[in-house]
């Protein structure tokens, strides 16, 4: 229990010491990058890790070659052919400059496809990043990882038993 | 005015002024209140905004969330077993009967001791998630499994928090509290059920069915450890009210601290406040439904509500987001698995409460 204390003062001084110098995000850095041909548009796509783990969160960057100024366009994912997930081109959040998705990760291994339609100066255009390996997810098989994670529902549930078997009668 | 004031206040000089237990209690439950205000914003920041530090200000709220409900429930065992060290009287209005942690080592009330637990387990898990992203990456998921044990842990200091005004449930403070504590539980647990998505469904949308059954369990226990007409609308009143200040409050935080920072919105951030849209808006029928039909079993009654919560929930998406209504299969299956789950829950949050009323000390229930 002082342990524990000791902890929990820890853990107040650090929030307190701690916080203002730590609020620096982290830059994104491009490690490998793909070439898409978009119609009239080149497009570069980032990837601040290189090779693609499923469930690893990494920084995709998309960045056609005159900016993205004038232009709109769409993400399309597809995974072992199937349609997985859409939405609208947006800025990436700590790079302004190019589209990207922040943090995201790839949720199962297997072939995936980025399908970009755009929107621009030049007219409109589609293209693909075909055949992007995703790998096998790093760490423990994800029933340990619940397992560990789920550990104080079952406590809360073993307790819910010991007083179950203790409160038989009613009261009042 | 004054002089009468000071005349009773001379006249009766060791009159206590705040209710034996109250105080830790309420930092408990303000403690729990944190935290919540922590996820909403933060479950907000991520969608809105999106750059992520470990020492962002709405993960500050969820560390010191626990930090004070834990601080608080630790100084109430200390405090527990001095004076039981001391054969000084325990009083068991604050948090409920004592019991022996580490042999009798430490004397320990239960309630202090659940949400004490539920606190030192979020640092536990604050390891485990720490050693997850540096892993998996910095990914802004919150049904990791990480996420979820951190979210059960704060959880139990929240069942801790309705433990602890359970206790003090022949009081005002103690029933006011029990319907805090128990909003608090069932908001936050509209997030962890989350977590159910990693379950196969099938053709049942499970995050749904989970919600029907997390809000209709929670209410009734609230319901049945009052157990007096309006415990159930009470719990459902005070649900609606942190939903609806945190449809204001979710937004305008994450504006407000992300213009503080000097960072710009997300392209095509909707705006829409995440945490408080997870609440289900029905949920105000089921307590009027509980109120109705409280002379029916609580099974029967417990259905109903899940038919509510699982039906109303496509209803909800189309009116926030203008989705559309999901295929009919899945809608109706998602139904009766809520009906089933209703009518479970609404048998177990009855005997939960029952539970919950055996906390008290043994004398007379002036609410009974």
């Amino acid at each position: 229990m002082r342990r524990t204390l000791l902890g929990l003062a820890g853990t107040v001084a650090l929030l307190l010491g701690l916080t203002a110098p730590a609020l620096a995000f982290e830059p994104v850095n491009v490690v490998h990058t793909e070439k898409v041909q978009a119609g009239p548009y080149d497009l570069t796509i980032g990837f601040s890790t290189w090779p693609v783990k499923a469930m690893q969160s990494l920084d995709f960057t998309f960045a056609p070659e005159d900016g993205i100024t004038g232009k709109t366009g769409t993400l399309t994912m597809f995974y072992n052919g199937a349609e997985d997930d859409d939405g609208p081109l947006a800025r990436h959040p700590r790079k302004r400059e190019v589209w990207g998705l922040d943090i995201h990760a790839m949720p199962a291994p297997g072939t995936w496809t980025m399908r970009f339609d755009i929107n621009g100066p030049a007219g409109a255009g589609t293209g693909e990043l075909k055949n992007l390996q995703v790998m096998e997810q790093p760490g423990p098989p994800m029933g340990l990882s619940w397992a560990i994670s789920t550990i104080p529902l079952f406590g809360l549930i073993a307790l819910i038993v010991i007083a179950w078997r203790r409160t038989r009668a009613t009261v009042d | 005015m004054t002089a009468h004031i000071t005349a009773t206040a001379a006249s009766s000089p060791v009159t206590r002024t705040v209710p034996r237990g109250l105080i830790p209690a309420s930092v408990v439950l303000g403690g729990t209140l944190i935290s919540l205000i922590g996820l909403t914003w933060d479950i907000q920041w991520h969608s809105d905004v999106g750059p992520d530090t470990f020492f962002t200000l709405p993960h500050l709220f969820l560390y010191a969330g626990s930090a004070i409900s834990g601080l608080a429930s630790l100084a109430v065992v200390l405090l527990t077993t001095a004076n039981s060290k001391r054969d000084k009287e325990v009083d068991p209005v604050v948090g409920g009967r004592a019991v022996g942690v580490f042999g009798r080592t430490f004397a320990a009330p239960v309630g202090y001791l659940v949400s004490g637990i539920g606190a030192a387990l979020f640092l536990v898990y604050g390891l485990w998630d720490q050693w997850w992203h540096g892993l998996y990456g910095f990914d802004a998921v919150i049904d990791s499994p990480p996420h979820i044990g951190l979210l059960l842990s704060i959880s139990i200091t929240m069942v801790g928090a309705v433990m602890i005004f359970a206790v003090a449930r022949d009081q005002n403070w103690g029933t006011y509290g029990v319907a805090g504590a128990a909003a608090t539980l069932l908001a936050f647990s509209m997030v962890t059920v989350l977590g159910l998505r990693a379950l196969p469904g099938g053709l049942v949308n499970t995050v749904n069915a989970g919600s029907a059954f997390f809000s209709v369990m929670i209410l009734f226990m609230g319901a049945y450890v009052l157990k007096r007409r309006g415990g159930a609308l009470a719990v459902g009143v005070v649900v609606a009210a942190l939903q609806a200040l945190f449809w204001w409050f979710s937004p305008w935080a994450t504006e407000v601290y992300a213009d503080a920072t000097g960072l710009p919105l997300r392209d095509y951030a909707d705006g829409i406040p995440g945490l408080p849209n997870m609440i289900p808006m029905s949920l105000i029928l089921v307590a009027v439904a509980v109120e109705l039909l409280h002379k029916l079993p609580a099974w029967l009654v417990g259905a109903v509500g899940g038919v509510i919560i699982t039906a109303c929930a496509p209803l909800q998406r189309m009116f926030v987001y203008g989705s559309n209504f999901p295929a009919i299969d899945r809608f109706l299956a998602t139904v009766v698995a809520g009906a089933v789950l209703g009518a479970l829950a609404g048998m177990l949050g009855r005997r939960f409460g029952h539970m919950l009323r055996h906390l008290a000390p043994a004398k007379d229930n002036s609410h009974a």
